[in-house]
């Protein structure tokens, strides 16, 4: 009787139990795998962000031109600016096409009347961008709204860091409580099978060779609910991956990271049987004391 | 192989269940212990498989005091011991030869010949048409076939054999002493047989230790 065809057997006589280490290691896998990805698509976000020193200053409606270049000219006029782009209310309405075009719904009802000519400024300090944003924001006849990333890039940073705490704290808390579970679980077997480890005993069994078929079925549970949990997530973050980038726009959140995500499953396996063999030892270690 | 005990008692609180126990197994040699229940038969196998350990004196396998021996020495000397126990000790959920195959697993037989030996041994003890039921599904009396063909698996050094014959009935009482003078003789392996059978013991010319209330009696 090999140590597999003995875990195996173990697996089959105690379904439900077996079951239970599974979904719990699932669920902490799903979870983790999860958090990973969304911390991946939060740090595209930020980088987007970080990396275009961008203020968007909105201008309000019916502006004659002279106004308007008047105003790009006092932009010109600072220090440190790259790029002055002037986005009238019929290019608003292209990129707007453009960005929902997957989604006909959101452009029928739209016209160019209804969006706001805006400069996009962008600079190569983002210091200077705090100078613009508060000398545009006291031009109340003329702007309608500043978009300065200054804040953005703070929420932003605040969300991503409590999205990331959060997703630490669950996946300790579920990745423990597998631990426990496996344990107990391991244990339960352990003093369902008192009498054929004691019998394997007087046949002149070690304790490892009596310990290695249940420290296998820890691994098992490991390795199959590191490999179920991340891939039922990876399935449905490929499933919604495009209204995910549509809603993100024109930020990539789901990215095309095949390396990424194949290290992501790889590491999450070998996590997954760390966890199983470590609370298969620690039940059996618990349990085999004779 | 070779058993010693030397001033051998054994204490369990306040009841002594053995006390100043001296003999020898030589190699190959076949022997007896009898005596009424709670004699100490029981007990004197259990040091031998190294179970418990005496309260005094020492208990020698191969010159291996059982007493002092790490757990692996332990474990290494119960692998060359096949034991029958008197109330069978069979894996419930495993059937008869996956019982004895659990035994060759845990001796380390080569995979290549498991099968054979699993077929030789039973057709031995004449369990083929039962190979393959489990214990519940087993007669006492094939309960006790399918222990002494675990036991005969492994080749052992020394078998030992607590009541075989209690619930065989007298033809299968005497095929499995006839099996067991058999390894005996052939392959020169020690035999300690308990039982309450006057009738096996005066067929067979060998040495027996008759136990009285943890106490040696006599010694033929």
């Amino acid at each position: 009787m090999n140590t597999t065809k003995s875990t195996w057997h173990h697996i089959r006589r105690s379904p439900f139990q077996s079951l239970t280490a599974i979904l719990i290691m699932i669920i902490t896998f799903f979870l983790l795998t999860t958090f990973l990805v969304i911390s991946d698509g939060m740090s595209s976000v930020l980088k987007y962000f970080e990396t275009k020193p961008e203020v968007t200053i909105y201008l309000k409606d019916g502006l004659d031109k002279n106004t308007m270049d008047n105003l790009q000219k006092e932009l010109s006029n600072y220090p440190d600016v790259k790029e002055i782009k002037f986005i009238s209310k019929e290019k608003a309405l292209a990129i707007y096409k453009e960005q929902n075009k997957s989604n006909p719904m959101l452009t029928e009802m739209v016209t160019a009347s209804i969006l706001p000519a805006s400069f996009e400024v962008s600079v190569s300090d983002p210091a200077v961008l705090e100078q613009i944003a508060q000398n545009f924001s006291a031009k109340g006849t003329v702007v309608d709204e500043i978009i300065y990333q200054k804040d953005m890039i703070t929420s932003i940073l605040k969300w991503t860091s409590i999205i990331r705490k959060s997703g630490i704290i669950t996946v300790s808390v579920t990745a423990v409580i597998s631990f426990l579970i496996i344990s107990v679980i391991i244990g339960m077997k352990i003093t369902n099978r008192k009498e054929e480890i004691n019998i394997s005993r007087l046949l002149g069994a070690s304790k490892h060779y009596v310990k290695k078929s249940f420290l296998l079925e820890g691994i098992f549970y490991g390795f199959f609910g590191g490999l179920v949990g991340t891939a039922i997530s990876y399935a449905l973050f490929y499933k919604f991956s495009q209204q995910i980038n549509t809603f993100f726009q024109p930020i990539i959140f789901i990215r095309d990271n095949y390396s990424l995500y194949g290290l992501i499953f790889l590491g999450e396996i070998i996590l997954g049987i760390i966890i199983g063999y470590t609370a298969s030892w620690f039940g059996s270690k618990r349990y085999i004391k004779f | 192989m070779k058993v010693t005990f030397n001033n051998v008692s054994k204490n369990f609180g306040i009841i002594s269940a053995l006390k100043d126990i001296n003999f020898n197994v030589n190699k190959g040699e076949f022997i007896f212990i009898v005596g009424p229940s709670g004699a100490g038969k029981s007990t004197l196998l259990k040091l031998i498989l190294g179970q418990i350990k005496p309260s005094s004196g020492s208990v020698t396998i191969d010159d291996i005091d059982l007493g002092q021996a790490k757990k692996n020495q332990i474990d290494k000397i119960r692998r060359k011991i096949g034991v029958i126990f008197q109330d069978y000790q069979l894996i419930a959920d495993k059937s008869v030869e996956e019982n004895i195959s659990l035994a060759l697993d845990i001796v380390n037989y080569p995979i290549q010949e498991r099968q054979s030996r699993i077929d030789e041994v039973i057709k031995k003890v004449n369990l083929s048409s039962r190979r393959f039921l489990f214990p519940s599904q087993l007669s006492g009396g094939e309960m006790q076939r399918a222990a002494l063909a675990r036991a005969l698996a492994i080749k052992p050094g020394l078998i030992l054999a607590d009541e075989p014959t209690g619930n065989l009935d007298i033809e299968n009482s005497w095929n499995l002493i006839k099996l067991l003078k058999d390894i005996n003789e052939q392959y020169n392996t020690s035999v300690i047989m308990t039982t309450h059978n006057l009738d096996i013991i005066d067929s067979l010319d060998k040495k027996v230790i008759k136990l009285r209330n943890g106490e040696m009696e006599t010694k033929r």
